[in-house]
């Protein structure tokens, strides 16, 4: 049996750039970007939320 | 390509084209790594119905994207090192103990807002920049940190735009003065503590020599107590002297701070230097660390280790995932005397030297390197499960150790894959819980 944990949502936006550096955001030796979320999409479901 | 692991007893699938990631019996994970496996009737016709099902959904054996988004120059961020100098003795520090390989010197308030001025110039349409300011021990230039500061927020207001700003610091000149200014000002810190007081002292000296555990500790954990929810990052480094390093992620999540990396040092050291036999060790560590993370956050203690992160659902684009950290084309590092590098970790290397916030880009040849490089021109990372998540690997690293900002260390590559898995497990076991 497979079990599906995590698929990615659709995305409303790419390759706009509000997305941080990501060697600023913590590490400045290995960074993983896929640890980041997308700021545009989280900023948006914040405000629908509201 | 679909990525198999195993983690303990659990058998996960990671759909590097639709980045979904699955949980499946052994069996089924067998069977998909090309390995022999004795299925019933019953239990074939039950795996395949799931193949399919999700085949036909895209969350397996998706196709991945071929394609790199083209790149635009315009800037978006900059290490500023303010202060190249440091107050400390670092044995590892590959910023030669804050000098960069050059004299001790600070960053004038001049420089430094010629640094914003090029940043802003350079911008083109992006709303929202950042600037780290970096060291050194940025702290020993404060008063120019401040400045800086103030000078950006009025010429963004000007222009429509909004700076983030960031910094690090080892923390010995954290008075009450450099925490509410820090606290107001900095959306990030990151704090330098490598963990366990011995294994912290062994290589962050005092100029004099002496350990500086005893003259940062305390500082570090008003600093924290006074922030708040704020972003903020105790970060480490560990070396061969510390392979058992879970112990001081714990240790400093023990201390109460809850946002915490440790990194493999880089550095050519013998005695400190990560080597390849210290591999089966290292992925061991990150294994105990990751048992015990999921302990305490399952009885709700838990901290936050940077590279458990990972976010499958809500990530960054495809143009983020290819191009990476954005050095030498969005993201500059400027030094002291306002010479531009492609970041931080090129600093003060000549042969890397872009240009400088007075004269602009003399080296256009450097950036186009930088623009041209994403994930797809480094070969090595085609049949890699991890290409999506990592990035290719930090072209500096990359650099440094193969002088070949598209060619990944394969050490580095070992350490980040076993990451990635750790993280994709924590990830399972607190969907498993919220369920």
């Amino acid at each position: 049996m497979i079990r599906t944990i995590a698929k990615p949502q659709a995305k409303k936006v790419t390759g706009c750039g509000e997305c941080r550096s990501t060697c600023q955001s913590a590490c400045k030796t290995s960074c993983t970007v896929g640890n980041q979320s997308c700021e545009r999409v989280t900023r948006e479901e914040k405000i629908e939320r509201r | 390509m679909v990525h198999v692991f195993h983690y303990h007893d659990h058998h996960y699938l990671y759909d590097t084209g639709s980045g979904a990631l699955h949980e499946c019996d052994e069996k089924t994970a067998r069977h998909l790594a090309g390995e022999p496996v004795e299925f019933t009737d019953e239990e074939l016709k039950a795996t395949l119905a799931d193949i399919e099902g999700l085949k036909e959904a895209g969350l397996l054996y998706a196709e991945e994207p071929k394609a790199a988004p083209v790149k635009s120059h315009e800037l978006k961020a900059m290490c500023i090192h303010i202060c190249h100098d440091c107050n400390l003795r670092c044995k590892y520090c590959f910023a030669d103990e804050g000098a960069y390989h050059a004299a001790r010197e600070m960053m004038s308030l001049a420089t430094a807002k010629q640094a914003i001025d090029f940043l802003i110039a350079n911008s083109g349409a992006r709303k929202i920049l950042e600037v780290d300011f970096f060291g050194g021990e940025p702290l020993m230039n404060l008063d120019v940190i401040k400045e800086t500061v103030a000078y950006a927020k009025a010429e963004a207001a000007k222009r429509g735009k909004r700076f983030l700003f960031t910094t690090t610091t080892n923390g010995l000149l954290l008075n009450d003065d450099a925490i509410a200014f820090l606290n107001a000002e900095m959306e990030n810190v990151v704090l330098s503590l490598d963990g366990r007081p011995e294994i912290h002292d062994a290589v962050r000296k005092t100029v004099s020599g002496k350990g500086s555990f005893d003259a940062v500790i305390d500082k570090i954990k008003k600093f924290v107590r006074i922030r708040g929810d704020k972003n903020y990052y105790v970060r480490g480094t560990f070396t061969a002297k510390n392979l058992d390093f879970s112990k001081d992620v714990l240790y400093l999540a023990d201390q109460g701070f809850a946002s915490l990396s440790v990194e493999p040092v880089v550095t050519d050291i013998p005695e400190l230097q990560i080597r390849q036999e210290h591999l089966p060790a290292i992925e061991a560590e990150y294994e105990k660390l990751c048992d015990e993370y999921i302990c305490r956050e399952a009885e709700g203690k838990g901290f936050s280790f940077f590279h458990f992160h990972i976010d499958l659902e809500g990530g960054p684009c495809l143009a983020k995932r290819v191009s990476a950290c954005g050095a030498g084309n969005e993201y500059l590092s400027v030094v002291p005397n306002g010479d531009l590098y492609p970041c931080h970790q090129f600093a003060g290397d000549k042969k890397w030297r872009m240009g400088s916030v007075y004269e602009g880009i003399t080296a256009p040849e450097i950036r186009s390197l930088f623009a041209s490089s994403s994930l797809f021109t480094r070969e090595k990372c085609g049949a890699c499960f991890a290409k999506f998540i990592c990035s290719g690997g930090c072209s500096a690293n990359n650099y440094h150790y193969n002088d070949d900002i598209n060619k990944p260390y394969e050490m580095t590559c070992a350490m980040m894959k076993k990451r990635i898995e750790c993280a994709m497990h924590v990830l399972a076991e607190r969907k498993s819980r919220e369920n």
